[in-house]
């Protein structure tokens, strides 16, 4: 079977050190970019979570001569979507655009993230609006348990919170905190611009230069996050009393984008709860109808990652479904997949894997990607041959080390009262309430 | 669009095909769309047609239970399906040569599927999570069934397509039978196939493995009769939250109908993007909302206009509303811009772009076109529908499907969460 052809690609490196990748593909008349920086909320500083994000969503409020709304009207007017968000390990602006007026957007995408103006009334207001969207969040308890999971397995750790922040900190940040923030970690030696579609890769080179050829560096370098570790087996409940269905996750500790375990470890999963044949799948679902939906995966980051099990189910029997879950881990790690599962799973994701980079947008994301988690973007062209070299007892043992089968968190948003009895055989077990993690 | 390439058949039992070769990926988006949805359904067996949708996993003469999904992934494949109000469509995505098994799975369980009593318990407490999940512990899964019931009084459309928690409980292994002899025959069916295939290959193969299968008897017409709405409409749901929300609603036009281009262009005027009337005024100058949203999603039927707001915590739901009805007032009565109007169209061309990037997005827009439109030309076609709306349409589409005697809304009541 044929495999993933690389676009043509132009590398180039300007002399202020911004690295510039354009993939020129066929495909419908759009481009796609993408402006990255090395400076995600892992940096937030003790107190403000919630800056990288707010630096991120307030630049397109603002930058160089033009004012938000001047940045809207230009950016919709011509059909395009230009939008920027945080994640751990770095800031991403995104641009996708009719091909023919993408020179005239990269300047805009330019100047929104080397000279934002964050002005103030546009800035306080995101401020406010951040907060409000957060007491929405705290009604869907899906997102709850996801907030409440990252500081319940990092604790202490920078990926320990919610990129999009705490209430209480976001009542705090100030304007000069984001321009702080700004000018520390944003410069052109912390960034990559890439370009996908159906353009003149020597042009766009050219319009970069033109745009960002100035952009100055920052004092500071991009900051390696240290890695993280696993802790004993906690169980946390945080409190919904009025739910009828309790969200679960059950996650430790993992392993970062550039482990070598990462391949064995993506086709365990698949085998183990990332498909939809898989055991945790037919276990869970199948076999005893206890949810809609079970699935695991392999989070990983630049310096560390999660695995973790998302489910849900009615209330009354959350306790099961988790047990389920924890014999299923055992299982798999004592006894490990069969050679026709690992089959089966390499070649799903092998077989598949071709529709994952099929839009500009997509070879965008994963060339950032590749930059911002550290492994080479050339991965695709070997990417199903490493899948289906995988052997059972590889994919075993590189799952196996990660699972949290003793250890990690064990998670439930719920009414206390009766998950309590339920959950206290998986560990000692605490209660938050839904404000803790907001 | 150019769908030109596009090969067209239909077999003898009314199977309708068809294909759309791009050969730049070794890949192939496989859909079946069947003419049937929560509107082909009756009162007492809510949430069949979403039901039964699953069941289409769970074994057939050839393929024993759990093989479907398995039998595909150790093909280098995945399936999916979904449920609306009009159609139910099951999706496969594949490697090339994955052909043709995936034309042996689907021919086999479109022509012998097993129900068993087993399965469908199963999968009624599958469904029954689901609900929980996506209606009962969700703030605009409760507004929403709360408001198309206030929007329609005599059509299908009045229930959930994920129906009654009662009827899902009361589906029986008969009611399953007779729908799947009812809706699931070659005659209410129709395949879209996009990517690394060769058409003649294809239909051939199609042929010999569908052809078989009898055409069916003909599908009984849903029940229409929705009289016409005199006055506003109002209903509020009290749930524990920390903030309220509000889901307003219009009966809007059917699929075929002109106006729909121009609610799509009303829309997107309305609240896509930054510069979107509504986000503009609700969200950033007046901040009585901290989201808002329009949902216009095409139907066979005569469907259902939204207006979505999520208001700050302790917000006054009067000056919200209020703040959305002037703002409709404004279009309805002064219409809008040449330069919105613009906007609208060069926003509405690159989301018809996006669609098109994928081989899914491009089988997808042809069922869907068949499906609400009569004809799989007219996804492409969908670029000069929207360019051909002036802004005199959308002044009076404004003005005649927006009125206020035609309102429906429901507020979350927020009940303290402690």
């Amino acid at each position: 079977m044929s495999g993933v052809v690389l676009p043509e690609m132009r590398e180039a490196r300007l002399g202020n050190g911004l690295r510039v990748v354009v993939a020129r593909r066929p495909g419908v008349p759009l481009a796609a970019a993408r402006l990255a920086v090395r400076a995600g909320s892992a940096l937030d500083p003790q107190g403000a979570f919630g800056l990288a994000h707010l630096v991120a969503i307030s630049a397109r409020r603002g930058a160089g001569r033009r004012s938000g709304r001047a940045i809207d009207d230009l950016v919709e007017s011509l059909g395009a979507n230009l939008a920027g968000g945080a994640e751990e390990d770095a800031s991403v602006h995104g641009l996708s655009a009719p091909v023919e007026v993408l020179p005239r957007l990269l300047e805009v995408l330019a100047a929104v993230v080397a000279r934002p103006t964050f002005p103030v009334a546009e800035f306080e207001r995101l401020r406010r609006s951040e907060r409000a969207e957060l007491a929405h969040d705290a009604d869907e308890a899906s997102t709850v348990a996801d907030r409440a999971l990252l500081e319940a397995v990092y604790a202490g750790h920078p990926y320990g919170h919610p990129v999009e922040g705490r209430g209480q900190d976001l009542g705090k940040i100030r304007r000069r905190d984001a321009e702080a923030f700004h000018g520390r970690w944003f410069g052109p030696g912390a960034a990559l611009l890439v370009v996908s579609g159906p353009v003149d890769p020597g042009a766009t080179v050219e319009e970069a230069e033109r745009r960002l050829g100035a952009w100055k560096p920052a004092p500071a370098k991009p900051a390696e996050i240290p890695s993280a570790t696993r802790r004993p087996r906690s169980v946390v409940i945080v409190d919904k009393p009025d739910a009828s269905q309790v969200q679960i996750r059950i996650a430790g500790v993992a392993i970062p984008r550039r482990s070598p375990d990462y391949f064995p470890a993506l086709v365990g999963n698949t085998v183990l709860g990332g498909g939809f044949t898989s055991r945790l799948v037919e276990a869970i679902r199948v076999n005893r109808g206890l949810t809609y939906g079970v699935r695991s995966r392999f989070a990983v980051g630049r310096c560390t990652g999660i695995f973790s099990i998302s489910s849900f189910t009615k209330n009354e029997t959350a306790g099961e479904l988790i047990e389920v879950a924890l014999e299923e881990m055992a299982r798999f790690a004592t006894s490990g997949p069969t050679g026709e599962e690992i089959s089966r799973g390499a070649s799903y994701l092998a077989g598949l894997f071709p529709l994952s980079l099929e839009t500009h947008d997509q070879w965008a994301d994963r060339i950032a990607d590749a930059w911002i988690y550290g492994y080479e973007v050339d991965e695709v062209r070997g990417y199903q041959e490493r899948i289906r070299a995988v052997t059972p007892e590889q994919a075993q043992a590189a799952t196996a080390r990660h699972l949290p089968i003793e250890d990690g968190v064990v998670l439930a948003v719920g009414p206390a009262g009766p998950l309590e009895q339920q959950l206290s055989r998986f560990g000692p077990v605490e209660v938050w309430p839904v404000r803790r993690v907001m | 669009m150019d769908l030109g390439p596009v090969v067209a058949h239909t077999l003898a039992n009314g199977l309708r095909v068809r294909v759309l070769p791009d050969r730049l990926v070794p890949a192939v988006s496989y859909y079946t769309f069947f003419g049937v949805g929560s509107r082909n359904e009756r009162p007492g067996i809510t949430g069949i047609s979403h039901l039964f949708e699953h069941m289409m996993f769970n074994g057939s003469e050839r393929y024993g239970p759990k093989e479907f999904d398995r039998v595909l992934e150790a093909h280098g494949g995945a399936s999916n399906a979904y449920t609306s109000n009009d159609v139910t469509a099951y999706h496969d995505d594949f490697a090339t040569d994955a052909l043709p098994v995936v034309i042996d799975l689907e021919s086999d369980r479109m022509r012998a599927l097993r129900i068993t009593v087993e399965a469908l318990d199963q999968e009624r407490s599958v469904v029954m999570e689901e609900r929980r999940l996506r209606t009962e512990n969700s703030h605009f899964g409760l507004l929403e069934e709360q408001l198309e019931s206030l929007v329609f009084q005599a059509h299908p459309y009045r229930w959930p397509v994920i129906g009654w928690m009662d009827d899902i409980a009361r589906i029986g292994r008969e009611d399953c039978l007779d729908f799947f002899r009812t809706y699931y025959a070659p005659g209410n069916a129709s395949i879209y196939v996009c990517g690394d295939v060769e058409p003649d290959d294809l239909l051939r193969r199609i042929e010999a493995a569908y052809g078989p299968i009898p055409a069916g008897p003909p599908v009984p017409a849903p029940i229409g009769g929705e009289p016409p709405q005199r006055g506003e409409r109002r209903a509020s749901i009290r749930h524990p939250a920390h903030a309220s929300a509000m889901l307003a609603g219009f009966r809007a036009p059917a699929a075929r109908e002109p106006d729909t281009a121009v609610l799509d262009v009303l829309q997107t005027c309305l609240a896509s993007g930054e510069g979107s009337r509504l986000r503009r005024s609700l969200v950033q100058e007046q901040e009585v909302a901290v989201s808002v949203g329009v949902g216009f999603t095409w139907r066979a039927d005569p469907g259902v206009f939204l207006l979505s707001m999520e208001l700050a915590p302790g917000a006054s739901q009067r000056k919200a509303e209020g703040a959305l009805w002037a703002e409709i007032d404004r279009v309805a009565s002064r219409g809008v811009a040449e330069r919105e109007l613009g906007r609208a169209r060069a926003l509405l061309r690159s989301s018809t772009l996006h669609e098109f990037s994928t081989r899914s997005g491009v089988a997808h827009a042809l069922g869907q076109a068949e499906a609400l439109l009569g004809d799989w030309r007219e996804a492409g076609r969908s670029l000069e529908r929207y360019q051909a709306v002036t802004r005199e349409d959308v002044r009076r589409a404004a003005r005649e499907w927006l009125a206020p005697s035609h309102r429906n809304v429901v507020w979350l009541d927020p009940e303290d969460v402690s």
